[in-house]
């Protein structure tokens, strides 16, 4: 797709007085201004990391225009083994200041002993094919691109909350400015050390900088994959429980496991169409 | 907000705009400046290292950002993170673009560097012992005060007139030779058997050494050693490098016994059962004869990648147990792939039960009556590896094609019922083999007779070398004879008797599981060939039971067979950092030789090292009987002839001065007072200045047992220092990830030796060292002009060893290209001089090993191919000798609490006893609950609290209790709950200036074993910046979010006998975690 069809595209959502505001948006998180990235990587191996192997299949994604991908992930709860690496990854990447988490993981004990099990559930965003949280925003700060991410832009947000409300699984969570490092003898630097969300580096400059007051949710780490590099949650996948890729590529990785007789989506009857699948 | 043109933030704030709109709290930023591009993942912002914020040291690939460490995430290099992992050769630049799995304290291991209650400075206590206050003084007084001594807390009331003795008064012996001598002399003394003859000899020792008896602790028990040994260094965490500076200093520098680690807070009877079954029937050149000796403190573990059924045994598989990132990544695989069933056998329902094929939630301490059912069901149903273990030497697992091999077949006298020593040979007329003994370093030859071992085969009695390799002897497996008026069994049908001693109900019974739970992992383990294994943890070996609990799973595995092989039961291997690994080399006359290839021998570079010598006090590694304090049983505390680094008896040791009092004692990287079951017991020695004069600790924080400390070093934390990570048992690969510098470093700077270093655990010693002029360190430190005057003279050196091992085969390290030298120089573009210095780095191994050093830095460590762990269906890196199934060197110990001999086989003994083997029974007094412990894996022990993001996922843990249990009690989820045991009435911990209760929150479920409750281990602090504390004269205020929870270790059970100690296991040395019985109290 060509950037000034994505201005269009995006222009013929947002509302009038908005559009000059948009212009601008659509360079910020489309990924469509970046150049291809250069990563080489060893290999293919047959034997290879799964992770290995869908790196590959994401470069060859990126190769396609934006219109055409279309980013999934699939989570096999069978092999998540509730380890938090996902959560705690997700945090220190975009830098989430306390009461924000993208990738939580829930626990939760059924059964009667000795008949036990636990069952966690890592819930990211869902990326919704008919997201619930975009038509509620006054400013049309957030939105559905083309290539399947529910974006925000920070710059945009009004930090209303009304999405915040709309998303029933409950991924979005508003950014207090808070850091946990606050109140303590030393306010550490790493807490404000930039970010890249959405392909823009940031630097905090002070509590009012975004996206501190904004709407946050988890992007599938959308500036990795402009960097040809994985969502944070799948390259520290630890289980290697979730699958991650362009859908619409029959060969790839995330093609293959995610069309299956145990696929579930969470709270499908909303008919928010998530882009996010598990097995069970 | 949506943007304003031309108002810029400044302005909206000073307009106040948003101020009235509760919609308007967010930025209004114009558009950035900052521009795109994703840094981190850019080569010249990475550096590889290895974490520690648990022991397992994945391997890590630390993201620098303006000098700050931002993220942090697994190396594709390492083995532990990816699987398999990338290829050594690969190219950094390419491998920056590559992140691999790390667990969640990996990733959150920044919050562990840069914690806001980290320590710059020395600090001097400043108020009692434990009062928290504190003042900051300069490192080079610290230094001096501690190695002169004198009125060192003057100002402090009551301490007045209390002059501390230095180091200086307790580096008594310093004569390198005289040391020896005398050390030959005690072990004369202790090897003599008759009480006369000891005494003769300390007569004549003291005659001898007159001019020298000032500088023993007791002139009249010479066996104590020299008063050096009063300075005694102890650790919690410790590493390869780091540990091996602290021997030369503590034992080489020094002269003291006394270098102790934590081994038995961890899985000590796992080590020690592992030691006492890879004992080897050899020659010792110290003492001149053939012993069963060189046993390994070790063990094995599963390895997952090929394995089709696991049993994990009291092994925390999803949580810990070195643990989640390389395990799982492998485990899951295979589960999921349908290659691979696993159980676990853990009273509690861990988070790996939720995958498991069956748990069975076996009572805790029962571990071994589980594995005797197993193989009571193996033998009957001829579900054992008979073939396997026919084979007694080696020679016959050569024949046979197997890569170990045990003594299963190996006869054993047998006297008054009882199993001994093993018959030997001479005794039936085998004469014993000649053999001779070449020093590898003088080349000397000593010739000695070789006792041989016997057994049966098809009737008769074959004498036979254990290692001869050029002839096969395979034995008959149950035996029960008598040869030439000698009674003996083999050592299997000793096994087969204990195991037959109980029928498949009552085991079943006294592990509180059903006979089908025993049989249904007895099968599985027996129908995979060797691609089964038992897996065996911390809930096996932390018992008083622990030792032979290990044991009896460790046969269950031998009678597997699956040691050495894929998916079954290996061992680690690492690269030598030493340089004194020996290689095979051909010498140009075409002969075989031993020799060194590595460039630097640490061992040959120690000028004037002392050999220390004398009872340590731990009292281990000797036999009670052995010593000049032996005045029958009980002892007045337990002697640990098998075992070592026994640190619950460290603190009351010295506050009981038995065998002697001690001096001094430095702390390092851990915390007994937190980590320690009834760890509040070691409050009472450590507050008493009396018993312990002088105390110091290195820390990175004040935690709580620095809070007692009368010195607090600051120290590095693991982005900011070296180490040589090495291995674990469940990695087939050789490795050896490196632990390097990656950030600056927070301490302050010291001058030692004219050089700069932050001030840290190796500030510390080399301090010591100058202030001292201690041999082994300073400008002749390494030998003649060979300087050890920075750190980096010994890490670079080490490096340089681990890059140049295989140079034999050429199999050494590439060197780095131009442009990989060009990147190691500029990735570390933010540290500072006191750490990196390229020129000090070059010129510590010379310009053409740098190179080496360089290829093997920008990787993190050396990590062996993925294709070449193999052996076809067995691992690469064997154990690869005689395994013992019968323990001869532990049937010759006996119980220095009760004069009983100990059994040398897997023998059943029930858990929950005191010191002298009396059954603790205090759930007849109402005490209903057994308490174990868990780990999450957000956690590891003491040391992870201050990582707020981890906190965020569980800010606090709980009492875990079954519903039946809650029922009975009428408790409810959430209640608030105290911990209360016969040893902790109230139920708190008694910190010294104040009592915190024991309370916790009660969690009400099914997944434990009704009974039982659990709680996670690293909440609940009290110290470790948890709590308010004053700096020269300044409060520093607390943050609550540290000590969240509950730490139930004080309600563990003091051993009734030694009444200041934790119950222990007096065969393996584990102190125990989980043999308490508790009460539970509505708070
Ligand atoms: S990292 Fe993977 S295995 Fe761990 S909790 Fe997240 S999804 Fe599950
Ligand atoms: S398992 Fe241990 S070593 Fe590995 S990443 Fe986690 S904390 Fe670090």
């Amino acid at each position: 797709m060509e950037r000034r069809e994505a201005i269009k595209d995006i222009g013929t959502i947002v509302a009038g007085a908005a559009l000059a505001a948009s212009l601008d948006l659509a360079v910020s998180t489309e990924a469509e201004a970046k150049e291809t990235p250069e990563v080489s990587l060893p290999g293919p191996a047959p034997d290879e990391d799964v992770i290995i192997t869908m790196q590959r299949d994401l470069l060859k994604a990126l190769k396609k225009p934006l219109k055409d991908r279309k980013w999934s992930m699939t989570i096999d709860l069978r092999k998540c083994i509730g380890c938090h690496a996902c959560t705690v990854g997700c945090i220190a990447e975009n830098k989430l200041p306390p009461g924000v988490v993208y990738r939580p993981v829930s626990e939760e004990e059924i059964g009667a002993s000795p008949n036990v099990a636990i069952r966690f559930l890592p819930r990211p965003c869902m990326q919704c094919d008919n997201p619930p949280c975009t038509v509620v925003c006054p400013v049309k700060a957030t939105w559905k691109r083309e290539d399947g991410i529910v974006v925000i832009d920070y710059d945009q947000c009004i930090g209303c909350r009304y999405c915040l409300v709309a998303c029933p699984y409950g991924a979005r969570s508003a950014n207090s400015g808070d850091l946990y490092t606050d109140g303590t003898p030393h306010r550490e630097a790493y807490e404000t050390s930039p970010t890249y969300e959405y392909g823009r580096k940031r630097v905090r400059k002070s509590h009012f900088s975004s996206p501190v007051g904004n709407a946050m949710k988890c992007h599938f780490c959308s500036h990795r994959l402009d960097a040809g590099m994985l969502p944070m949650c799948v390259t520290t996948c630890v289980g290697r429980a979730t699958y991650f890729g362009d859908v619409r590529d029959p060969d790839s990785v995330i093609a293959k496991v995610t069309f299956k007789p145990n696929a579930w989506k969470f709270k499908e009857g909303l008919g928010t169409k998530p882009s996010v699948t598990y097995l069970l | 907000m949506k943007r304003t043109k031309g108002v810029s933030r400044r302005d909206f704030f000073k307009t106040g705009v948003f101020l009235g709109s509760g919609l308007l709290t967010t930025s209004c930023s114009p558009r950035s400046v900052e521009g795109g591009s994703y840094d981190l993942a850019k080569p010249e912002n990475i550096l590889y290292s290895a974490c520690l914020q648990c022991n397992t040291g994945c391997g890590i690939k630390v993201k620098i950002i303006d000098g700050v460490a931002s993220k942090i995430d697994g190396s594709p290099y390492n083995p532990y993170n990816l699987v398999p992992h990338l290829k050594f050769g690969t190219d950094p630049k390419i491998v920056s673009k590559i992140d691999a799995p790390l667990c969640p304290k990996g990733q959150a291991g920044i919050q562990t560097a840069y914690d806001p209650y980290r320590l710059r400075t020395v600090l001097k206590r400043a108020g009692q012992r434990g009062e928290n206050k504190w003042k900051t003084i300069p490192f080079d007084q610290a230094i001096s005060e501690i190695c002169e001594g004198g009125l060192l807390f003057k100002d402090v009331p009551g301490e007045e007139k209390r002059t501390v003795t230095g180091l200086k008064g307790i580096y008594v012996l310093k004569d390198k030779d005289v040391m020896k001598e005398m050390g030959k002399a005690v072990s004369e003394i202790m090897q003599a058997k008759e009480a006369n003859k000891k005494k003769e000899l300390v007569a004549a020792f003291k005659i001898r050494f007159k001019d020298n008896l000032h500088a023993l602790i007791d002139p009249d028990h010479p066996d104590l050693g020299p008063k050096n040994n009063q300075f005694v260094f102890m650790w919690g965490r410790l590493k390869g490098g780091r540990g091996d500076l602290i021997k030369r200093f503590a034992s080489d520098a020094l002269g003291s016994e006394n270098a102790h680690g934590h081994t038995t807070v961890c899985q000590g009877s796992l080590y020690f059962s592992g030691k006492a079954m890879s004992e080897q029937w050899v020659f010792d050149a110290k003492d001149k004869k053939v012993k069963w000796t060189g046993g390994n403190k070790f063990y094995w573990q599963a390895e997952l990648e090929n394995a089709r059924f696991v049993a994990f045994v009291g092994a925390n598989i999803f949580d810990a147990n070195y643990g989640p990132t390389n395990r799982m990544s492998r485990l899951m695989q295979s589960v999921s792939s349908g290659g691979l069933k696993y159980a676990i056998i853990d009273p509690r329902f861990s988070k790996g039960a939720s995958k498991a094929d069956r748990w069975i939630p076996v009572k805790p301490g029962e571990d071994g009556a589980f594995a005797l059912g197993v193989i009571r069901w193996m033998i009957e149903n001829n579900r054992i590896n008979a073939a396997y273990l026919r084979n007694a030497n080696k020679g016959a697992a050569k024949k046979n094609n197997e890569p170990n091999w045990t003594n299963a077949s190996w006869l054993v006298r047998i006297d008054n019922d009882k199993p001994q020593a093993f018959l030997r040979g001479e005794e039936i007329g085998f004469p014993a083999a000649r053999k001779q003994y070449t020093d590898k370093e003088t080349g000397e030859t000593t010739p000695y007779d070789y006792p041989l071992m016997v057994v049966m085969h098809g009737g008769k009695p074959a004498a036979f070398d254990p290692y001869k390799d050029d002839s096969a002897v395979e034995g008959d497996l149950f035996v029960d004879t008598v040869i030439k008026g000698v009674r003996v069994k083999s050592s299997l049908q000793i096994i087969k008797e204990e195991a037959f001693s109980k029928s498949l109900d009552e085991w079943a019974r006294i592990c509180g599981v059903s006979v089908d739970d025993i049989v249904y992992i007895a099968r599985n383990l027996t129908s995979h060939g060797r691609r089964a294994v038992a897996d065996l943890h911390r809930g096996v070996s932390q018992h008083t039971n622990g030792f032979y609990n290990v044991i009896c799973w460790n046969t269950v595995n031998a009678l597997i067979g699956n040691y050495d092989y894929r998916g079954g039961f290996i061992k680690a291997s690492t690269y030598n950092y030493t340089g004194d690994k020996t290689v095979k080399v051909k010498t140009p006359a075409g002969k075989e030789e031993q020799k060194t290839e590595q460039p630097f021998n640490f061992k040959k570079m120690a000028p004037g090292k002392l050999s220390p010598f004398g009872v340590s006090v731990i009292r281990h590694g000797v036999k009670y009987e052995d010593s000049t304090l032996f005045s029958g049983y009980p002892a007045k505390r337990p002697w640990f002839p098998l075992a070592s680094d026994i640190y619950q008896e460290i603190i009351p040791s010295i506050g009981d001065a038995y065998p002697y009092p001690a001096k001094a004692l430095v702390l390092y990287m851990g915390s007994p007072v937190y980590a320690l079951p009834a760890g509040h017991t070691t409050i009472e020695v450590l507050k008493d200045v009396a018993k312990l004069p002088l105390f110091i600790t290195i820390d990175i924080t004040v935690g709580e047992t620095s809070l007692y400390a009368d010195y607090i070093f600051p120290d590095l934390t693991y982005l900011e220092r070296w180490e040589m990570q090495g291995s674990h048992p469940n990695m087939p690969f050789k490795v050896q990830p490196v632990r390097q510098p990656v950030i600056p470093p927070i301490p302050e700077t010291a001058k030692i030796f004219g050089e700069e270093y932050p001030i840290s655990l190796e500030a510390f010693i080399l301090g010591v060292a100058e202030k001292l002029r201690l041999k082994g360190f300073g400008p002749d430190g390494f030998g003649k002009g060979v300087p050890f005057t920075h750190p980096d003279h010994y890490y670079l050196r080490a490096i340089a060893n681990v890059a140049i091992e295989g140079l034999t085969d050429g199999k050494e390290v590439p060197s780095a290209s131009d442009d990989e030298m060009r990147l190691f120089t500029e990735c570390r573009r933010h540290l500072p001089k006191s750490v990196f210095d390229f020129d000090r780095w070059r010129k510590a191994v010379g310009d053409d090993l740098i190179k080496k050093v360089v290829y093997v830095l920008n990787r993190g460590g050396r990590f062996e191919e993925y294709e070449k762990a193999w052996d076809g269906e067995k691992v690469k890196h064997k154990y690869g000798t005689l395994i013992n199934l019968y323990q001869e060197k532990t049937a010759k110990v006996k119980n220095s609490m009760t004069g009983k001999s100990l059994k040398g086989y897997g023998q059943y003994l029930p858990p929950f006893r005191d010191v002298t083997d009396k059954p603790i029974d205090d759930e007849k007094e109402g005490y209903d609950l057994v308490l174990i412990t868990s780990r999450t894996i957000l956690h590891t022990k003491s040391r992870t609290a201050t990582n707020y993001w981890l906190n965020a996922i569980l800010p606090e843990n709980y009492v875990y209790i079954h519903q039946k249990d809650a029922a009975r009690l009428d408790l409810r989820d959430g209640d608030a709950v105290k911990v209360v045991s016969k040893s902790n009435l109230d139920g708190v911990w008694d910190i010294g200036p104040y009592r915190k209760p024991m309370t916790g929150k009660l969690k009400v479920g099914q997944a434990i074993r009704p009974g039982t409750i659990s709680f996670f281990l690293g909440y609940g602090h009290w110290a470790y910046g948890a709590n308010d504390i004053v700096i020269d004269g300044k409060k520093l205020r607390g943050d609550k979010r540290r000590g969240q929870g509950i730490h139930a270790n004080a309600a563990m059970r003091v051993d009734p006998v030694l009444k200041n100690t934790p119950l222990e296991d007096v065969y393996g040395g584990s102190v125990v975690f989980y043999d308490s019985r508790v009460k539970l109290v509505k708070a």
